[in-house]
């Protein structure tokens, strides 16, 4: 079943192209993963799919679960299924972590029509979500993000994750700034999200955090689109390789057949 | 200018020229300067048609705890005004006709909550002795016209806490208060207060003692139509003084929000460690706010910090808060109890909280179902 279907995306910021014809597709319970250089368009593409306002697409469609996410506010998105783990999530003072978890997902089962947990019951849940990921419950109580450090953060998103079960995650460089312990934590977490059945599309600069969750493709974003598709082999040679090589590649490769290849 | 001839004589237990000096000081440069956002004219005005109160400021005397009327002392302790700086704090006093002694010679078991009713409330002295403890409470929710002036004199060793919450939004208030720390003593101070149709209050902390320590936080949210005008100075005298001041203001709509902050260190005071920070949001370009931290620095070895900022809800966090579900409304609303939550402390935070929301739910009653920050949870 099609998760995802983005179609030749063209998106811009202050009139700067910043994604340029960029598809990509993904079904149900894939793992796909996104490298590419830096500025070449990563987080645009994932603030995009989770509605960021700042992006204006000017072409090309994205479809999620069979529907259409243009026009679609954040939260809306949000309850459709979409969660993005942000490269950099923000710091909320004087809000702490627990009542904002707890008013994202009241919102979220308030969606579908549900009622909320208790306290207690909510309270409970979210322990034992941050004890999976070594993160102590000491956490719930400060300011959202308030003086994590990186690696915190990046377990807090996941942990927020794992509360609101979406359908598809966009993670962001979850892995950047992780020791290697919390690595392996923070994989374990994703691929208890995606024994769920459930999307995951990685971004990353290493091969890393493949190890640990394995992808099913693997694709290179440069210049705002899909320049190179393959499988976990992919990650392997451009760890070795770098990027250079598909540049000097994709100048006697005529577009149409990339463009085909990383479809599936 | 008004004429303040009809004032006739001070009481016996102020100074015979109170009301000459508070005459040159409203004609003077520093309060032109102080008074920058609120019309001195207008409150004058205000003060002088107001009628004075006659009851104690205190209803309910703990043990240990006495309250005379100064003009009932052989010897009135003095009452240390700073009249050029505070002008109107002469004129209260000489309007009142009466004043207050509330003497802590113990470490009472209970808050000393202080009435500040309509009206010219009598000028009061707070004096707490070495190394007590007292509670101090103003929860002043009165409305209409009120000035009151309040001097504490926070002896060696003794520790106050004060909290105070302006919340009437039909008062028209001036509000002063004065306070001086020996040796060692330590001052908590709460002070939070809602927009009203004018509303200024003014606080100055000494720190004259060794050691002596002021901790202060205070939250203001404003509405449209509304005036709120802080003045904060700080002045470190003493040896390794410590102070932190932390203020944060919610203006919307057509509102008006001053604030200006003052640390003055004093020549000896070395070791000095001062920290001054307010900030602002501001929901509506319509609302006006002004914010100036002000610094006097007369010694080398301290440490002094000091910001103000005025700002707009930061799109990031709305974003990452919409981004897990939460609508616009209801993630702004977060946001802006975040921001003042950072800043409501003390005994009457709840108080203070529950306040605020309703205030928040008032401009935007499709946000009132959620409570996150409420008193429910803290
Ligand atoms: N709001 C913005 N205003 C201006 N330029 C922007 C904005 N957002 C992104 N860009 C630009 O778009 C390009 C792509 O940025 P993006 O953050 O998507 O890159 P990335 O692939 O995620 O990079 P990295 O690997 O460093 O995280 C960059 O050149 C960036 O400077
Ligand atoms: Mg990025």
């Amino acid at each position: 079943m099609r998760l995802l279907d983005i179609d030749d995306l063209h998106v811009r910021v202050d009139d700067k192209p910043i994604l340029n014809g960029l598809s990509l597709s993904m079904n149900a319970g894939e793992v796909h993963a996104i490298m590419g250089p830096n500025g070449s368009g990563k987080s645009t593409l994932a603030n995009v799919l989770a509605g960021h306002p700042g992006y204006e697409i000017i072409g090309g469609s994205i479809r999620f679960a069979g529907a259409d996410l243009d026009g679609l506010a954040p939260e809306e998105r949000a309850h459709a299924g979409v969660f993005m783990a942000f490269q950099h999530p923000v710091e909320i003072p004087g809000v702490t972590n627990m009542e904002f978890l707890k008013a994202a997902n009241d919102s979220r089962l308030a969606a579908r029509n549900l009622e909320p947990l208790s306290a207690l019951e909510f309270m409970k849940k979210v322990r034992n979500l941050a004890q999976s990921l070594d993160l102590d419950s000491e956490f719930l109580k400060r300011g959202v993000n308030e003086g994590f450090s990186g690696g915190e953060r990046k377990r807090n998103e996941i942990l927020q994750l794992l509360l609101l079960e979406p359908k598809l995650a966009v993670l962001d460089e979850t892995d950047s700034g992780l020791d290697i312990d919390a690595l392996r934590t923070v994989a374990d977490g994703v691929n208890r999200f995606h024994a769920d059945g459930n999307g995951v599309l990685l971004i990353t600069h290493y091969q890393r955090l493949l190890n640990h969750v394995v992808p099913d493709h693997v694709h290179v974003l440069a210049d705002g689109r899909i320049v190179e598709s393959g499988d976990g082999s992919l990650a392997h040679a451009l760890e070795e390789r770098g990027y250079a090589w598909l540049r000097e590649d994709r100048e006697d490769t005529p577009p149409a057949r990339r463009s085909s290849g990383m479809r599936n | 200018m008004i004429d303040l001839d009809t004032l006739g004589n001070p009481p016996n237990w102020l100074a015979a020229d109170t009301i000459e000096r508070s005459r040159a000081a409203l004609e003077g440069g520093l309060a032109r300067e102080t008074w920058k956002y609120s019309s001195l004219t207008k409150t004058l005005r205000m003060l002088i048609g107001a009628p004075g109160v006659s009851r104690a400021p205190l209803a309910d005397v703990p043990e240990g705890v006495s309250v005379t009327r100064l003009s009932a002392l052989a010897t009135p302790p003095a009452l240390t005004l700073d009249i050029e700086r505070y002008p109107l704090a002469g004129i209260t006093a000489s309007l009142a006709a009466e004043g207050w002694l509330i003497d802590v010679k113990g470490s009472p078991d209970r808050p000393l909550v202080l009435d500040c009713e309509t009206g010219i409330n009598a000028p009061t002295i707070l004096r707490v002795h070495r190394g007590c403890r007292v509670d101090i409470r103003e929860p002043g929710a009165r409305g209409g016209v009120r000035a009151s002036v309040r001097v504490l004199q926070a002896d060696a060793g003794s520790t106050v806490c004060w909290a105070q919450a302006e919340l009437a939004d039909d008062a028209e208030q001036w509000w002063l208060l004065k306070a001086q720390l020996k040796d060692n003593a330590s001052l908590e101070l709460h002070q939070h207060a809602a927009g009203a149709r004018f509303r200024r209050l003014d606080t100055h902390v000494t720190l004259q003692g060794t050691g002596s320590n002021c901790l202060a936080t205070g939250a203001g949210i404003v509405g449209p139509g509304e005036h709120l005008d802080r003045q904060q100075v700080v002045e470190h005298a003493g040896r390794n003084t410590f102070s932190r001041t932390k203020l944060h203001n919610l203006a919307g709509g057509r509102s008006r929000c001053s604030f200006n902050g003052r640390i003055h260190i004093h020549p000896g005071a070395s070791g000095a460690d001062a920290d001054l920070s307010n900030k602002n949001l501001a929901l509506d370009i319509e609302a006006e706010i002004n914010t100036k931290p002000e610094l006097e620095i007369y010694t080398d070895d301290v440490r002094c910090a000091h910001g103000a900022t005025v700002g707009q809800i930061d799109p990031n966090a709305l974003f990452y808060l919409q981004s897990r579900g939460l609508p616009e409304h209801r993630a702004r609303r977060i946001l802006c109890i975040g921001f003042l939550t950072e800043c409501i402390r003390g005994p009457l935070a709840d108080k203070v909280l529950n306040a605020f929301l309703a205030r928040l739910d008032g401009a935007a009653p499709s946000a009132a179902a959620e409570l996150p920050g409420g008193s429910a949870q803290s």
